[in-house]
């Protein structure tokens, strides 16, 4: 929430304070009469303000509370003219048409907001107003209605501590329900404790009572806070819904306290008017401790209710919960069988395929045999010829799927041994030269010094194959191949060809499985896009890392980097 | 000890492919179309040289292997194995049985008959 939000009320509460002040300081009269009018009027208005500034919605609650206000300094203003007038006057109608006013504003932010359904917070709400009832009655109604005065007089006298009563009864559903920890919430609370602190200081001896005393204050201050109340941003939560489970049994310490407070009431008052020697309204107790006891039942009642469905929850949720299991169960043991499944297949594929495919190239070789009586004819031999390279193609695919399948089942077990980086170079360069030669392309191997490195003999010359045959395999006729070996900090081999290439986008894809880059794919060269996703994996096995990069003017370099062989002490 | 080569495989066209192959390079062959007559057979002849395949029903590869080393009267003749299992622990295992040489199927005949020639020349 950015500053200039939250702003109005503080100033309001500022300009409050200081408005309040000076109303102490200046010396009683009309002067402070006008002071004490403006903080209402001024009150009443800022809660407009406050309700066209953060827009809640609903806004009716907070229209009421700035009518409320406005009857209240209205009345006040009256009552200032009139100078302390008799009971009843107009000012009084002005009085007693505010609090249902400002408590059904109350009432109807405890309904927007949910709270009115929650039946625990209402029983609480109804245990404190029972109390407060039974003090209205003993400390203020009673003598009032006992009182002399006509009966005018006396219905206007007791209807201000009824009204009290209306007001507590909004206050404490709304209490037990809104949003707390709200600054506009606590704001509120304080106001309207303030207004009836005041009031019951007011009620116990209204006839002592003159414009200027130090009651005035928690009046005055009420009217701020209402004010400040309304002008701070977090307002708008106070409709809000209610997010809190309906059920939630836990209750906190100062909600004990509080009940507690209420249970008491009826007792020690009893005891207090006893010992102050006051005539006892038996009744009056018994009728408040009856009441009380029977909220208390019912709060009981709903606090079991609560406890038996959150065990059947519960009951359910473990249910749920072990099914489940089960569930997960069955379906890792089926996982596991098509785990199995998986590795026979290709177990079952290395041996069937292999099979024939021993068969097709070992007798395209005898056929090829250049000891053959009579000679195989041109034509023939080339036709042999083209059946022997994709019976190689598959072979090498064949290969490639089984090096993948195994490598996903995790079982690339490496046999490491010491070996000669340079040495292994020159020899997968001597395998690629026959290849290379029917192309005219050249491979060069450049090495300086021994490079040695621990690793598996197969799986490396299966590196170090798949990376020089892809480069003859990407390079045009006539085209160069080269193999570097260097010893920095760590072993290594680079394989640079001046081939077609690829993109800076397509090197960070093209250890990718199954990935072929668009000029392979164009050019129709052969290929699975495994052979780089086994380079990858192999090097990776190793601790070693391998990198693509595009070479300016065409081409491409491969660079393996491997960790060295620790020497041998 | 004879100047034979004895080559057993299960399958026939290997087995015809490989001792096609020797034939041409000037050995004399006997075959085997399984484990229990490739024993019988060494047994009967001692070859110089044995090329057994690994995967054969009944008596495997390896298991012929291990009668031919546990036979004295067979100590000089050299045993290659052929198999299409291309594992290194198979590898390893064969080694371990005591085998001379070892080719991956697919093979190469003609690098399978100078293999043969090696351990044909070698065993004395």
């Amino acid at each position: 929430m950015s500053s200039w939000r939250t702003r109005p009320a503080e100033l309001c509460v500022a300009a409050g304070v200081v408005a309040v002040a000076v109303y102490f300081a200046v010396p009683r009269g009309s002067a402070q009469s006008v002071i004490y009018d403006v903080i209402g009027v001024g009150a009443a208005f800022a809660i407009g303000v406050g309700v066209l500034l953060n827009r809640p919605s609903p806004a009716l609650p907070w229209w009421l509370f700035a009518a409320g206000n406005l009857f209240f300094a209205v009345a006040d203003i009256i009552f200032n003219v009139l100078v302390n007038p008799p009971v009843p006057s107009v000012a009084d109608g002005f009085y007693l048409a505010a609090y249902p006013l400002v408590a059904g504003g109350l009432v109807l932010l405890l309904f927007a907001s949910g709270g009115a359904r929650r039946y625990a917070a209402l029983v609480d709400a109804g245990i404190l107003v029972c109390a407060f009832v039974l003090l209205q009655w003993v400390f203020v109604l009673d003598r009032i209605v006992d009182g002399s005065g006509s009966t005018a007089e006396i219905a206007v006298s007791a209807a201000y501590p009824v009204m009290d009563i209306v007001l507590l009864a909004g206050l404490a559903g709304f209490f037990v329900s809104a949003a707390w920890r709200t600054p506009s919430f606590l704001l509120l609370v304080t106001s309207v404790v303030l207004l009836l602190v005041a009031d019951e200081v007011y009620g116990v001896s209204p006839d002592s009572y003159r414009s200027g005393d130090w009651v005035d204050a928690g009046w005055l201050l009420s009217y701020v806070l209402w004010a400040a109340a309304a002008l701070q941003p977090t307002m708008r939560e106070l409709s809000h819904p209610i997010r809190r489970p309906y059920r939630r049994l836990r209750v906190g310490a100062s909600r004990i306290a509080v009940l507690m407070a209420a249970l008491l009431t009826p007792p020690v008052v009893l005891l207090v008017q006893d010992a102050r020697g006051a005539t006892l309204e038996i009744p009056a107790y018994v009728i408040a401790a009856i009441v009380i006891s029977i909220f208390v039942m019912l709060r009981l009642v709903g606090i079991l209710r609560a406890l038996e469905v959150i065990r059947a929850r519960e009951r359910s949720a473990r249910a749920d919960a072990e099914q489940a299991q089960q569930l997960l169960a069955a379906q890792n043991e089926r996982l596991l069988e098509a785990d199995r499944l998986k590795d026979e297949f290709v177990a079952l594929i290395s041996h069937d395929l292999r099979t024939p495919l021993t068969s097709i190239m070992g007798y395209i070789e005898l056929a090829l045999d250049d000891g053959l009586d009579p000679p195989l004819d041109e034509e023939r031999r080339s036709y042999l010829e083209v059946v022997s390279r994709s019976s190689q193609r598959l072979l090498r695919l064949v290969d490639d799927l089984l090096f993948v399948a195994r490598l996903q089942s995790g079982r690339l077990d490496l046999a490491p041994t010491r070996l000669d980086l340079n040495e292994l170079a020159r020899q997968s360069a001597q395998e690629a030269r026959a290849r290379a030669d029917t192309r005219a392309i050249e491979i060069l191997v450049q090495t300086d010094g021994p490079v040695p490195v621990d690793a598996d003999r197969g799986r490396m010359f299966q590196l170090l194959d798949n990376l020089v045959s892809n480069a003859v395999k990407f390079t045009p006729d006539g085209g160069r191949v080269e193999i570097c070996v260097s010893r920095e900090d760590e072993a290594v081999l680079e394989v640079c060809d001046t081939g077609v290439g690829f993109t800076d986008e397509e090197a960070a894809r093209v250890f990718d499985r199954f990935y072929r880059t668009e000029a392979a794919v164009e050019r129709q060269i052969p290929g699975t896009g495994l052979g780089l996703f086994i380079a990858h994996a192999i090097t990776d096995a190793h601790g070693g890392r391998i990198s693509a990069h595009p070479r300016d003017g065409g081409g491409a370099v491969f660079r393996v980097q491997l960790p060295l062989a620790e020497s041998r002490a | 000890m004879s100047d034979l080569v004895l080559v057993a495989d299960d399958d026939d066209d290997i087995l015809l492919l490989v001792t096609t192959r020797l034939k041409r390079d000037g050995f004399e062959i006997v075959s085997a179309r399984d484990g229990t007559q490739a024993l019988e057979l060494a047994r009967e002849h001692v070859p110089r040289v044995a090329v057994l395949d690994v995967g054969m029903p009944g008596m495997d590869g390896l298991q012929v292997l291990e009668a031919i080393r546990a036979d004295d009267s067979l100590a000089g003749t050299r045993v290659l194995l052929l198999t299409a299992k291309a594992q290194e622990s198979d590898v390893r295992r064969g080694y371990d049985t005591g085998a001379d040489a070892y080719v991956k199927k697919p093979f190469s005949p003609a690098e399978l008959a100078v293999r043969v020639r090696e351990l044909y020349d070698g065993a004395r």
